[in-house]
């Protein structure tokens, strides 16, 4: 589904990322581990399109389709989504207006019909109860005035409203209390099929234990340094990063 | 004498011949005015309030009075009409009577009746502005709306001053006046409109006063042609906790001043005051707004917008006074402009004059663009990059319009703030 092939990158001339090979098979939830600046969030960004990082050399190809060649928005409408780290505030523009236009811009995509405006509430109303969001926010602007938590209920409740087969949850568990991580987490493990691949990007294993990823990489200045399967996390919470730098 | 000001003196000498009749108080007022406006002059860059805003395009134009003649074919369909409203309706400074549905329950006099018994109101004393000066001393349009004291209006007064197929370059002056008696409630709605092919000035004066525990929501609603020069002042008087709903939206007219003051006249008023202005190409917008908190207890808040594009400017001169000695004044003002091209200008002054303790004030003024992390935000969930530009651009003047609480004008504004924001992303 997605294949990283030696990827390099850098912002304002300085490299962050320094050759990453990664391959995502669909079904399969990844974690990629790993210090502040270390390269993760810039990974995430790459793979979303964000335009202020360089890509200097490598690949990205996702189906079989030149990932990095696709505007932003054809990447989220060939499936791929992120969870933000810091969802930004949008004054004036209505949470469930907004997301109806999100999923109206898919099922178009899609070839499908658009979604009325009823139809959508009644599909919504569903979702929030999923993430535990109150409806109140679905009338509100958007992530406007949230707190911490509920911005990122409000990423789940997206990312469960427009079904992605990709989704990239940067580090989605920072700033949440125990009881919104077993929510959002219980959230991705439903949402969880076959063909859904997710890559889960965080500094703690605490996430990783609700969510039992396939795989662990651990990325150490811009490289990945050691893959492995769940016992990999609790070896980085039992003796850190230290042991795994040169 | 200047150039300019000769060919307003021949319009002057035109005007008194035109109206040979005219009580000769109204007269003596007019050649008083006209006095004045010579004796100041067209503002210049070294006037202080007027320095962003360049008035040569007056210079340039032979602006002749509107006349009888001038009235063209009234069009089938009025263009701009809000529904569910009454209408009052003006064509290039001549009143429609037969097209206009007045409610029963308010009087309605053209300016000249209505200064023969109500004169106090006409007095312009010192006004330093010359267009104020110009109005009065030319005044030869408008309407004046007067409410008995516990009159409530159940539908708004949609007042139209069109100008339309033009085959001069014309001048009106319209003066209204909006008076609401004790306790008496309305709504009205200022509605400038024009299309033309040529160039026109339009330098309305709006009175408007509320009487003690009176309610007026006043939207004023800008959309002159785009060659037109529209200057205008609006003086609002507040009584004893009268309460005013301003909201004033400009998109049209090259040049487009408009000074707002404010006068709380006794204790306990309330008042809003917000705008939203939306230009393009080489559009000038310049807003002055005064407020004088002179009364205990008196609140106003105001908000401006502006959202500019191409090589558009604009400017907002905003000035709160709380005199010494008054108590419990709550003042809050802002200002905030998103500029859509690196090209547009934004000249922006909030200012407060505080001599009392008690008050409690806020102001403020930002000016920023489109918002690249917001933009990238929505892009990521699939919505493509106009359509995302659309919604940042429309979420940015929701809440001015959110101040509108008829349903009607409110969904008027929105279909042409949303068409606005279209033909921008066309254009660019």
């Amino acid at each position: 589904m997605l294949i990283i092939k030696n990827i390099h990158a850098s912002v304002d001339g300085k490299e962050i990322l320094k050759g990453i090979n990664l391959s995502i098979k669909p079904g399969e939830l990844h974690a990629i581990m790993g210090r502040n600046g270390s390269g993760k969030s810039t990974l995430a960004n790459i793979i979303t399109g964000r335009d202020n990082f360089l890509v200097t050399k490598g690949s990205i190809t996702y189906n079989g389709n030149n990932l990095l060649e696709m505007s932003i928005e054809d990447r989220a409408l060939a499936g791929i989504f992120m969870s933000f780290q810091y969802p930004v505030s949008i004054p004036g523009v209505n949470n469930a207006y907004f997301l109806r236009a999100a999923l109206n811009a898919k099922l178009k995509h899609q070839g499908k019909s658009e979604i009325n405006a009823s139809d959508f509430m009644r599909l919504i109303r569903e979702k929030v109860k999923l993430v535990n969001l109150d409806e109140s926010y679905l009338s509100r602007a958007v992530n406007d005035g949230f707190s911490g938590g509920e911005k990122k209920r409000n990423e789940i409740l997206q990312m469960l409203t427009l079904e992605p087969e990709l989704s990239i949850l940067d580090e989605t568990d920072s700033g949440l209390d125990i009881d919104a991580l077993k929510t959002i987490a219980e959230g991705v493990n439903n949402f969880r099929t076959e063909t859904r691949s997710f890559l889960a990007i965080t500094h703690y294993q605490r996430l990783l234990e609700y969510m039992h990823p396939d795989y662990i990489h651990v990325l150490i200045d811009g490289k990945i340094v050691k893959s492995g399967d769940i016992s990999l996390a609790n070896q980085l919470e039992e003796k850190g990063y230290s042991w795994l730098e040169k | 004498m200047a150039r300019e000001i000769k060919q307003f003196q021949k319009q002057f000498d035109n005007l008194l011949a035109y109206w040979p009749n005219e009580d000769p108080e109204l007269r003596k007022l007019r050649s008083k005015a006209f006095d004045q406006f010579k004796s100041l002059g067209l503002p210049t860059k070294q006037w202080e309030e007027w320095q962003f805003t360049d008035f040569s395009s007056l210079k340039k134009i032979n602006f002749r009075l509107s006349q009888s003649k001038d009235l063209p074919q009234i069009p089938e369909n009025i263009s701009g009409r809000i529904p569910n409203s009454y209408l009052i309706y003006i064509v290039n400074g001549h009143y429609q009577k037969d097209l206009s549905e007045i409610p029963e329950s308010i009087s309605i006099s053209t300016g000249i009746d209505h200064f023969q018994s109500n004169k106090e109101l006409y007095i312009d004393n010192n006004n330093l502005n010359p267009f104020s000066a110009l109005n009065t001393s030319m005044m030869n349009s408008g309407i004046c709306i007067a409410l008995d004291s516990n009159t409530v209006i159940d539908k708004p007064i949609q007042v139209i001053y069109s100008t339309i197929d033009i085959l001069n370059p014309l001048m009106n002056h319209p003066r209204f006046i909006f008076q609401l008696g004790k306790n008496s409630e309305a709504t009205i709605i200022e509605h400038y409109k024009g299309s033309t092919e040529l160039a026109y000035f339009i330098n309305p004066v709006s009175n408007v006063i509320l009487e003690d525990n009176a309610k007026l929501c006043h939207f004023r609603i800008e959309e002159d042609d785009a060659l037109a020069n529209h200057i205008a002042s609006t003086n609002y008087i507040l009584n004893s906790d009268s309460q005013l709903n301003s909201v004033s939206t400009s998109s049209g007219s090259k040049l487009f001043r408009h000074n707002i003051n404010l006068a709380f006249n006794n204790k306990g008023g309330y008042a809003t005051i917000n705008g939203l202005s939306t230009i393009k190409n080489d559009q000038h917008h310049d807003q002055h707004i005064i407020i004088d908190h002179f009364h205990n207890a008196c609140q106003s808040e105001q908000l401006f917008k502006y959202i500019l594009s191409d090589r558009s400017s604009g400017v907002f001169n905003g000035k709160v006074v709380v005199k010494e000695n008054t108590q419990h004044t709550d003042a809050d003002q802002a200002n905030k402009n998103l500029l859509l091209s690196s090209d547009a200008i934004m000249n922006t002054n909030p200012q407060l004059e505080i001599y009392s303790e008690d008050v409690k004030c806020s102001h403020g003024s930002t000016t920023g663009q489109i918002d690249s992390e917001a933009l990238f935000y929505l892009q990521s969930r699939g919505i493509s990059k106009s359509k995302s530009i659309e919604l940042i651009i429309n979420g940015f003047a929701k809440d001015i319009v959110e101040q509108i609480n008829n349903e009607d004008v409110k969904n008027y504004i929105n279909t042409k703030v949303t068409n606005w924001i279209e033909e921008v992303l066309i254009d660019a």
